[in-house]
């Protein structure tokens, strides 16, 4: 995350009055005006009838199954790609032949939308979860495998002599300094996964359907239930908002040594 | 362009495990025969028509996105009150999924451009905001105070100085908005559109015909990645004088 | 006493050419030089005039034409017998204090209890106590080129290596690092090649002192410096004889420094 910009609930010093104002008055505004008729019932529902449906999907247990498919997906697939990239950009920077063969493939790779590739997914893996997983850890490999390259690439060749004059050899040259050293880009890279990795899972949900939380978010929208769509909206932004804060917290408990966080 | 042999050695792989039987005809569709899909959608203008919807929407949304970015990001540079007001909403998209918006515009603005264009500006403009007001706020004090005491008029300062150091960054906005840019106009179609390159790939794939569905992200692929490089390059004219400019991943090895 | 003449680094006929973006640059040309054991020698010299370079080949980090032989033997890349210390102190950042002075240890694989003496008695030495589980991003410079000193010093080495290591510290404390320095060479006797851009700070810890001209590289002068260095350090560096050599050498450098700004002015 960019310095500067933080989620929302940072500011804790002092109440951010005018935030919790902007906020409130566009509530307010949506509730008005969709009580009032300004705008068809279809378009803007009432904020009461969102967070009403909200409520029966959590009672009813399909929030919860399509939310826990959906997060599974897209875990499974982060986990999965992350762990490739890591390896595939480590691989690269130590390895000329690795490099030069894999350089072209992920050239074209980083800048192209993968969600072009969902039919060829949904050819060869269906439309259960399996392929989901593949075409999410696809999407997360790429910007992976660059930013660990990147990382190992430009380990501080002083951490490099003192390990050497320190009895250090290859292999544990780089267990030992490359890779700690390549911890926090990483873990930026892996952060910045995160939201492509749920974007992808939506995505390929609302495109192929099998289940989750964009499958149901296009079903609503197809039969025009539109406090369903806004209340699945709002729980994404809740997820979204939930993993974030998580990761960060991560981030600060165990990579506290870095000399800035993100670096 | 030796950096693109390994990309002939791909192909001949492919070939190979097809042609051998490795891998059923029916889901992997030889190079071969998708290089005649290819020339054949292009020639036939199928491609062309499609591709040009696309391009215009992500385009459009792109160029819109990108402007009101870089005005909603200088603002909040410049003043805590405009930051305050608008960081949560800010804040909030920046953990949306905004493809999860596309059923939302599709009930609004129905099937077509409209929604696909909003939802390309709602991407593009995170990045952008949050670029321009990191590339403005770092702007060192010295450099500031420097152009001061070299009489910059205070109007000229914001312009000449501040906007002029955020360039890089904005720059950098830019490209991950072009590639957002990409992903949500075919996202998109996918969903909830009836032409575009993104529907195009869906229906070759519904219809069974996996050659040409094969050839038209292929299609894709290869101008996102030109849109990238062409970025890139504008860039590096741009900005010769700062290294951020060149992607890391274009940096010559020492 | 008989005297202990053994030469342990020998330097012969070094060159180095690395590539830059304007072409290939000649960093050292020829460069000979002798470290009997036991001296504590400094290398001083206008900036860019390669002695850090003439440091990182002794190191055996860089290669380079000609030989560098070390007890009678050529190098051939980085060993434990040459301990080095940089200037940005080059600490893992990953690792505590502690973990980074235990670094070189784990290589040796010496027995827990026989590392962890050592490493009690070099945080006491460096007076860092209480501070075995801070991060270097807790720790102010002075602190961290302690660590780093120790570290070093870990694995015994024969020689030092040392590259401005105090360049990036305040007056004082490097003042202080000095004097540290000073006493642990007094007390081991370690054979010591100190790159250093400050000639007070050659002439206070070395008995000989090195001048290189402006690139490339070469030793120009040397000088013999043998002072009294029991006297503390508020008689030594105001005394006659201190202040005579330290002119000396800075003339010396002085006529490098502008030799070199005369080959920069040139197109």
């Amino acid at each position: 995350m960019i310095q500067g910009v933080s989620a929302p609930g940072r500011d804790a010093a002092r109440v951010p009055w005018r935030s919790v104002a902007s906020v409130a008055g566009l509530l307010i505004v949506w509730e008005a005006s969709a009580r009032a008729h300004l705008t068809p019932v279809l378009f803007l529902p009432p904020v009461s009838d969102v967070v009403d449906q909200l409520w029966r999907s959590t009672a009813d247990g399909t929030l919860a199954r399509d939310l826990f498919l959906s997060l599974g997906r897209a875990f499974s697939g982060l986990a999965l790609g992350t762990v490739a990239g890591v390896m595939l950009g480590l691989l690269m920077a130590r390895n000329r032949v690795i490099e030069w063969l894999a350089d072209p493939l992920v050239a074209l790779g980083f800048p192209s939308p993968k969600i072009a590739f969902i039919p060829i997914f949904i050819l060869w893996f269906g439309i259960a979860s399996l392929s989901k997983i593949l075409l999410v850890a696809f999407a997360c490999i790429f910007p992976v495998i660059i930013g660990t390259y990147n990382a190992a690439r430009s380990v501080n060749r002083l951490f490099l002599w003192s390990a050497m004059s320190l009895g250090s050899g290859r292999t544990s040259l780089f267990a030992h300094v490359i890779l700690p050293a390549c911890y926090p880009r990483i873990f930026t890279t892996f952060r910045i996964a995160v939201p492509v990795g749920l974007i992808t899972t939506f995505t390929a949900e609302m495109v192929a359907g099998g289940g989750g939380m964009g499958a149901t978010l296009i079903y609503s929208q197809r039969f025009f239930e539109s406090p369903t769509v806004f209340a699945y909206i709002l729980v994404m932004l809740g997820v979204g908002l939930v993993l974030d804060a998580a990761v960060r917290k991560f981030q600060r408990h165990f990579l506290n040594w870095a000399e800035e966080a993100g670096a | 362009m030796g950096r693109a042999v390994p990309l002939v050695l791909f192909a001949a792989v492919w070939q190979l495990v097809v042609s051998s039987g490795l891998i059923n005809r029916e889901f992997l569709p030889p190079p071969t025969a998708v290089a005649v899909a290819f020339a054949d959608l292009f020639t036939g203008g199928d491609i062309a028509k499609n591709l040009f919807v696309t391009l215009f929407r992500a385009g459009a949304g792109l160029l819109i996105g990108a402007a009101c970015g870089v005005w909603i990001g200088a603002m909040m540079a410049r003043s805590q009150h405009f930051k305050d007001y608008v960081m949560p909403i800010v804040g909030g998209t920046y953990s949306l999924p905004k493809s999860a918006l596309i059923p939302l515009f599709a009930l609004w603005f129905g099937i077509g451009n409209v929604t696909a264009i909003a939802a390309v500006f709602l991407a593009c403009l995170l990045p952008m905001i949050v670029n321009t007001y990191h590339g403005v706020t770092t702007t060192p004090k010295v450099l500031v105070w420097s152009a001061q005491a070299l009489g910059t008029a205070r109007r000229e300062v914001w312009s000449r100085v501040y906007l002029r150091n955020a360039l890089p960054d904005i720059f950098t906005g830019l490209r991950i908005a072009l590639g957002f840019s990409f992903v949500l106009a075919i996202s998109a179609e996918m969903i909830a559109s009836t032409n575009g390159i993104g529907k195009l790939i869906f229906m070759y794939g519904e219809n069974g015909t996996y050659d040409y569905m094969f050839a038209a992200i292929a299609c894709v692929v290869v101008v996102a990645f030109f849109a990238d490089r062409g970025l890139l390059l504008v860039t590096r004219r741009l900005l010769g004088w700062h290294e951020s400019a060149v992607a890391d991943h274009e940096r010559r090895r020492a | 006493m008989r005297p202990k003449v053994d030469i342990k680094i020998d330097i012969r006929g070094v060159s180095k050419t690395y590539a830059s973006e304007r072409g290939p640059v000649l960093a050292l040309r020829g460069t000979d030089l002798t470290v009997n054991e036991g001296e504590f020698v400094s290398i001083v010299g206008p900036s860019g005039c390669g002695k850090s370079t003439l440091l990182y080949v002794v190191g055996g980090f860089l290669e380079a034409d000609g030989q560098v032989i070390i007890d009678g033997a050529p190098i051939t890349g980085p060993g434990t017998d040459r301990g080095i210390v940089f200037q940005e102190y080059a600490l893992f950042p990953w690792l505590t204090v502690h973990d980074n002075i235990a670094y070189g240890l784990e290589r040796q694989r010496l027995p827990a209890i026989e590392s962890e003496k050592i490493i009690d008695r070099l945080i006491g030495v460096i007076g860092l106590a209480g501070f075995e589980n801070r991060f270097p991003r807790e720790l102010s410079g002075g602190m961290k080129q302690r660590v780093a000193i120790a570290r070093t010093l870990a694995c015994d080495p024969a020689i030092l290596l040392l590259d401005e290591p105090f360049g990036a510290l305040d007056a004082q404390t490097r003042e202080i690092m000095q004097d540290e320095l000073l006493r642990i060479w007094l007390e081991t006797r370690k054979t010591v090649l100190l790159v250093t851009h400050d000639v007070t700070e050659a002439v206070f810890l070395s008995n000989r002192i090195c001048v290189m001209s402006a690139r490339p590289g070469q030793i120009i002068e040397e000088f013999a410096v043998a002072l009294d260095r029991e006297r503390p350090r508020e008689e030594l560096v105001l005394s006659e004889d201190f202040n005579t050599i330290r002119n000396e050498v800075w003339l010396s450098v002085r006529r490098q420094a502008l030799a070199a700004g005369q080959q920069n002015a040139e197109p």
